[in-house]
């Protein structure tokens, strides 16, 4: 699985304030241990940025570039910072994070992916809002492949996002996300997969989320996911991504196949595994002492 | 072949609890299908109505309609109460303790306490005792309500994630039943539960206060998550969800501006006295076929009618 380095946020407290402050050095640090943890991607977060994005993303990107040789995700709603972070992006193929299926944003951001050749999520978000099951995020999909290619955007270049809702929030639309994925080879061919994980635990005590993002990731990458937008800290999880921890895979299949589990054979950190597969399939209701019952 | 209808499989069953003491105590729950299919599994505790008293004379914070049926009773809440069970039949008393509100009379909570023990020792009914989701006050309040009041099973509500533990603990100690009380959102509701049996409450002395909206001010939310807690009780066999519901729907109805308008100001809405008993009644209908197993109403004609609607349902 391709990971995407999710840090370099606008909403961490830390990497926040270097991007008001354009704190380079501190980005840069961040940056490196992205590389080194094994990202294939460095997201750049910056908010919608308002007046300010263009010019961030023109500052931001050359300062990445200077430390690391990662492609960056351009992550913000801002039309003009995307366009401004294409045009400084000199290394690699640049990521639009993303484009949802909107006609307003489709129009803006389709050109200029062709324009740069670059890479972009394709964030099944409609003009109504959040899909509410797999068939909406069909109908999603196929809309945004039309319009792809009718730019002439390769497959290749796209990366579709179900959207990943909280467990504690909407188990069921994860479900319907899952069950997106079933259908999605068949919808579009040649494209890959994308989520942002976290959001799982979005909400979770914050020692608890990386077990629920760990799960997570097992399942996805069960029913094809091809990458996924990550904490970059989480050591373990990329471990998950690289195909490293077989059993615990296999343990997590079981839960989703219902086959009969022995808890009492279990160490501790397997039975977390299987009553957190339990809550995210929704065989158990999320509470946040789920690893407690 | 004859025609089999499909019938819903349960794993689970709602855990009674008995609120009160002697003859006139009341068990709720037991209920082993979703609310009134008794098709499918049983039902052997109808639900039930506690009628709502406040600790001091509302005043205008009541619609007229509400006030003139205790008009001779509304400063003496052991009267009321006493009137209640007597005339209108109630079953159980829901006392809410407004005077305790530190926003507005802001009564020591001595004297609140005093009130309550007054009410409890006038009727032979179980009695709910409701503060005002203040969490210093509620604790200070329900603390020597539990103390003076020990061993009558009342009920103390709301307990929240912020004072269970302290409450929770005067219920144990004194031998109450906790109202949890999580805002309208099933995993919280999960998550108090929890907390509670980790402080020690034991599971049959827990009811769930899902947080209770009324007619046209959120009634489908509260609907959707008490439907989500039935399903996981009886459907995925939840413990920790499987304890009666209590819908504190009185206070909620007639707060609305709806109810407390007069012919004048909303002729087109009809007579004010029947428009608001409607709203209560069918605020406390939904709530019933969403599984509620005590619903606190104020005015008796409301009571009249929702207990004719469960005896029909249960017959």
């Amino acid at each position: 699985m391709k990971l995407i380095g999710e840090n370099l946020n606008i909403v961490s407290k830390k990497y926040g304030k270097a991007l008001k402050e354009r704190d380079a050095k501190t980005l840069q640090e961040l940056a490196i241990q992205m590389a080194e943890a094994g990202m294939d991607y460095i997201d750049l977060n910056i908010g919608p940025a308002g007046k300010y994005g263009e010019e961030l993303m023109s500052w931001l990107v050359p300062v990445i570039h200077e430390v690391v040789d990662l492609p960056l995700a351009l992550d913000t709603s801002n039309i003009k910072a995307i366009a401004a972070g294409l045009k400084a992006h000199k290394k690699g193929r640049a990521m639009i994070n993303s484009i949802m299926v909107r006609p307003e944003r489709m129009e803006a951001l389709l050109p200029l992916a062709k324009e740069y050749d670059a890479e972009f999520v394709g964030l099944l978000w409609g003009p109504e809002g959040m899909p509410r099951d797999e068939n909406e995020r069909g109908a999603l999909c196929a809309e945004l492949l039309f319009r792809a290619t009718e730019q002439g955007i390769a497959p290749e270049r796209i990366y579709i996002d179900p959207i990943q809702t909280p467990v504690n929030v909407q188990q069921s639309q994860i479900m319907s996300a899952l069950a997106f994925m079933k259908m999605f080879p068949d919808i579009a061919p040649g494209c890959s997969s994308t989520i942002g994980l976290s959001n799982v635990s979005n909400g979770a005590p914050d020692h608890l989320r990386p077990i629920l993002n760990r799960v997570m990731l097992i399942i996805w990458k069960r029913w094809g996911m091809q990458s996924a937008i990550v904490d970059c800290f989480d050591k373990e999880l990329h471990a998950i991504a690289r195909g490293q921890r077989p059993e615990l895979e296999a343990l997590v299949h079981k839960v989703e196949d219902g086959e009969p589990i022995d808890m009492s054979s279990l160490t501790k950190e397997e039975q977390d595994y299987v009553k957190t597969a339990r809550v995210i399939l929704g065989y158990t209701l999320y509470s946040d002492s789920w690893l407690e019952l | 072949m004859a025609f089999e209808p499909t019938k819903q499989k349960y794993t689970g069953a709602i855990r009674q609890v008995t609120l009160g003491t002697g003859p006139k105590a009341v068990t709720v729950g037991g209920r082993s299908c979703f609310p009134f299919y008794t098709f499918e599994g049983s039902m052997p505790n109808a639900p039930r109505i506690a009628m709502e008293v406040w600790d001091k004379n509302p005043g205008d914070d009541w619609p007229a309609a509400a006030r003139e049926p205790f008009a001779d009773v509304l400063d003496d809440p052991a009267a009321w109460a006493k009137k209640c069970v007597e005339v209108y039949g109630a079953e159980m008393i829901a006392l809410q303790t407004r005077s305790a509100d530190p926003n507005a009379d802001n009564r020591p909570a001595e004297e609140v306490a005093a009130v309550v023990k007054k009410v409890v020792d006038a009727v032979d009914v179980p009695v709910i005792v409701w503060g005002v989701a203040n969490h210093e006050k509620d604790i200070e309040v329900m603390r020597l309500v539990a103390e003076q009041c020990s061993g009558k099973r009342l009920a103390l509500a709301p307990v929240e994630e912020g004072d269970h533990k302290q409450i929770g603990a005067s219920c144990m100690a004194y031998g109450h039943v906790v109202v949890a009380s999580s805002p309208i959102d099933v995993n919280l509701a999960k998550q108090l539960n929890v907390l509670l049996g980790n402080l020690g409450v034991r599971d049959d002395n827990i009811l769930i206060d899902p947080t209770t909206g009324a007619l046209g001010y959120g009634l489908e939310y509260t609907y959707s998550v008490m439907e989500r807690i039935t399903q996981a009780a009886l459907a995925q066999g939840d413990d920790k969800l499987a304890n009666p519901i209590i819908n504190n729907i009185g206070i909620e109805v007639w707060k609305t501006k709806e109810a407390g308008q007069s012919a004048e100001e909303a002729p087109e809405l009809g007579d004010p006295k029947m428009r608001a008993i409607m709203m209560e009644a069918v605020t406390a209908v939904s709530f019933l076929l969403a599984g509620s197993d005590i619903v606190v109403l104020r005015h008796p004609e409301t009571v009249k009618l929702v207990k004719g609607y469960i005896e029909k349902m249960m017959a």
